[in-house]
């Protein structure tokens, strides 16, 4: 087992301007850990709230790589037979049916219980073979000529069982399928787990994995996502509307938005053909970036005063060009 | 190098850290990725393989600061400035501390050759003598001599705050102090040069001070843990009716550490699936509408069982300590205990669990306390209670737990009561914080209780809270 990816990062710089040609602007933070669980071959346990780009950053490297992205989606009671593999039982059945006549044929002649299954022992595990074999997202990423990114998505949500399973193909990655004996991963597949902390994960899984947590971006930051993610949007709109956004997080709020929202609110101004940020055309657009009805009152409420907050925001770096 | 990084996981270990040595290998092989220039790149390069969660993530930026700060401190010279030790410069915090430690640093180099106007060649610790060293400022050969010194007498395994003043002494020393001292008398013997030997007095004080506060620092980033770790231990076997006000907050950390450690001993084995065994008669149960033909397959699997636990805890002045750890540990036990009730009494019965539901584990603890808490305990009435209002919900699938003293001030006992919980639930336990010997002494109606319960034993510290919680788990997985 070896490592084939084609690209070698030379330094996280580079790496960054990689992830940034396929429009992931990642911070420097995000850039080591990625850096470092490539060059470590460790898994990235990512961390953060919803919608700041955790699965992007998956989507992001696979991209890079060109290397099919393997996703998995965790969710209360998925079990092995869902994440790993499964028999196709239906199929079997069918072929036994339809291969009636043909093993008929193949017992004649055949003496005694005995023999007739010594014959059959011939053609022993032509059921249990990959022919039969439902491969599930693990299965398939471990079978990967070239390797790929394995995106287990949402890894709080599985069971604990679950998650001890995982530790073998975390760390070493292989899985042992009673049928078909262990299999190896013949590229060793490049991991990211996302995690939104419903639950603590073990430690054992945390010792196996690279912590990345992701934050709500800066300003400077989530300024450079929406000049690559939303291009045609005027630099003073982008200007007012992160600060806005900006000042918006400082409340308390049930869900606070995030970049994805962000995003797509800039989509809507900017089909609006907005210039600037004006009280009406905040007012009929919160619901795009506000999800809860009592966070869209009470932002509505302080609607002027976070306003004026984000117009001061966004004109203090013009001044100081200036 | 490596010495730097193992004195850094001290470090962190003293910031209550745990860092396996899983994450210690990651590390270093981090470091060697992306080296020892950028502080912000070391950072966030150690942070990602050390820190696991985003609590550990604050508690390890707070660490590192503390502890690169001080080390670049120490390396002023290497910023450009030779300023004498005791003017302390705010360094530059994106110095390289490692870097001007043990590397032959460029910019030292500079520094060293016209600071010290004497012999080159400092880098070896014997190389100059302390007095040239301190006359010059030079504050970068200072450093390195007083890492040295500090690593050869062991400064990382530092304890008390007692032993500030011996590691003081013992690095003075491994700097040079004999020579100097000797030299500092020579001069005043010849009085040839007064001026030199009140200069060198006044050089040796700020080394005291300066190796001090060098030795003081350490002590805060080294000296926490084992300590802690000591006080820790004291708490664990310490009576829980002894423990202090102030220690209360330190507690709750400790509890819930071993909840999370019992409920990781437990999680793994409550379900258990049988890989391969069909379950036959589901199957064909199932699979009678394709005429027999089983397309639709069932497996076996263990049903989950989690205790489904009842805790009724006495509240009153002489218990209520215990009462509080107690649901402190219940509550932090989390989904291990599926359906958790408790209630508090001094002379009746209150449920509590919609207080633990709203609120944080620790406030909602005070708030029972204050609600219910009282004098005057009535354990019959309590038991009437009970039959009243809780015998119905009570099934062989139900653990009760009794935390009580059992003192009644002479009222009546209403032991039938017990008999009956005693025949519905699957099993009773009752939690004594009084040694065995004083069941039955006095208003004790402990040994009337004791023969309607499951388990009753002495309960009285975190270690005996937690043997019990171990063996209330344990015995619902095996029994699953």
């Amino acid at each position: 087992m070896k490592t084939l990816y084609q690209h070698q990062f030379d330094s996280i710089d580079g790496l960054a301007q990689r992830l940034a040609a396929v429009d992931y602007i990642a911070s420097r933070e995000i850039a080591t850990s990625v850096y470092l669980g490539f060059n470590l071959e460790k898994p990235i346990l990512v961390e953060g709230p919803a919608g700041v780009g955790k699965t992007e950053l998956a989507k992001g490297m696979a991209e890079i790589l060109d290397v099919p992205l393997i996703r998995m989606q965790c969710y209360e009671g998925l079990d092995e037979s869902k994440a790993l593999y499964e028999w196709k039982y239906g199929k079997q059945l069918l072929y036994t049916q339809l291969l009636k006549d043909k093993l008929g044929e193949m017992m004649q002649g055949a003496v005694g219980l005995a023999a007739s299954i010594e014959r059959l022992h011939a053609h022993d595990d032509l059921f249990f073979s990959e022919h039969f074999l439902e491969p599930r997202p693990l299965y398939q990423a471990l079978h990967q000529e070239r390797g790929c990114v394995l995106l287990i998505d949402e890894v709080d949500k599985s069971d604990p069982e679950f998650e001890a399973f995982l530790l073998e193909v975390l760390s070493d990655f292989q899985v042992s399928v009673p049928e078909l004996g262990t299999i190896k991963a013949k590229v060793k597949p490049i991991v990211f787990l996302t995690s939104n902390n419903t639950r603590e994960m073990s430690d054992a899984l945390k010792r196996r994995c690279l912590h990345l947590h992701i934050p709500f971006p800066e300003a400077k930051l989530e300024r450079r996502i929406l000049e690559r993610r939303v291009p045609g949007l005027s630099a003073t709109l982008n200007r007012e509307l992160v600060a806005f956004i900006q000042a918006v997080r400082q409340m308390d709020l049930k869900k606070q938005p995030s970049v994805s929202e962000t995003i797509d609110w800039a989509k809507t101004l900017l089909l609006l053909h907005a210039e600037h940020l004006s009280l009406d055309m905040v007012k009929g657009t919160l619901n795009v970036f506000l999800k809860f009805e009592q966070d869209i009152a009470s932002a509505s409420e302080q609607l002027p005063a976070l306003l004026q907050q984000a117009r001061k925001d966004a004109e203090i770096p013009r001044a100081s060009h200036a | 190098m490596q010495a730097t990084l193992e004195d850094f996981f001290k470090a962190l270990r003293g910031s209550d850290l745990e860092i396996s040595l899983n994450a210690q290998v990651d590390a270093a092989r981090a470091v060697e990725l992306v080296g020892w220039r950028d502080r912000t790149l070391l950072k966030s390069a150690l942070g990602t393989t050390l820190a696991k969660t985003t609590t550990d993530r604050a508690l390890y930026d707070e660490a590192f600061d503390r502890f690169f700060r001080f080390s670049s401190f120490e390396n002023m010279a290497a910023q450009g400035s030779p300023a004498k030790p005791s003017s302390k410069p705010d360094a530059n915090p994106a110095s390289d501390a490692m870097a001007a430690q043990d590397l032959p640093d460029p910019a030292q180099d500079k520094q060293t050759a016209p600071g010290s106007g004497g012999p080159g060649g400092c880098q070896g610790s014997g190389g100059q003598a302390l007095s040239q060293l301190l006359l010059s400022g030079d504050s970068a050969a200072l450093a390195k001599r007083m890492q040295e010194a500090a690593r050869e007498v062991g400064l990382t395994d530092i304890w008390f705050f007692t032993q500030k003043g011996y590691y003081t002494q013992k690095i003075q020393q491994a700097m040079g102090l004999e020579l100097l001292d000797r030299e500092i008398s020579d001069t005043k013997r010849q009085t040839l040069a007064p001026e030199r030997a009140r200069e060198l007095e006044r050089v040796r004080k700020k080394l005291f001070v300066e190796v001090r506060n060098f030795v003081e620092r350490k002590l805060a980033l080294y000296g926490t843990a084992p300590t802690r770790q000591l006080h820790d231990d004291f708490l664990q076997s310490q009576k829980l009716s002894n423990i202090e006000k102030r220690d209360f907050a330190r507690m709750h950390v400790i509890v819930s550490k071993i909840a999370k450690r019992l409920a990781d001993r437990h999680s793994r084995r409550k379900k258990k699936r049988v890989r391969g065994q069909l379950d036959f008669r589901k199957t064909l149960r199932k699979n009678a509408a394709y005429d027999g033909v089983m397309f639709e397959t069932f497996w076996r699997s263990k049903v989950v069982d989690r205790p489904r636990v009842v805790a009724i805890c006495d509240v009153s002045g002489s218990v209520r300590q215990y009462a509080r750890f107690l649901l402190l540990f219940l509550h932090s036990l989390g989904e291990q205990v599926s359906d958790l009730r408790s209630f508090a009494f001094t002379n009746h019965l209150v449920e509590v669990s919609d207080t633990f539901e709203s609120l944080p584990v620790e406030q909602a603890v005070d708030k029972v306390m204050q609600a219910v808490g009282g004098s005057g305990t009535d354990y019959g009435q309590t038991l009437l209670d009970i039959e009243a209002q809780l015998l119905d919900d009570i099934d062989r699938r139900t653990t009760v737990l009794i935390l009580g003293d059992a003192r009644n001030n002479r009222g009546q006992a209403h032991a039938e009561v017990m008999q009956l919980l005693y025949q519905r639930a699957r099993r009773v336990i009752w939690l004594n914080p009084e040694p065995v010997s004083f069941w039955g002494l006095g208003d004790s109606e402990m040994k009337r209780y004791a023969p309607y319960c499951h388990i009753a034993r002495e309960c009285n510290s975190l270690a005996h809270l937690e043997s019990t919680l171990d063996a209330l788990l344990r015995t619902h997985s095996a029994s699953a």
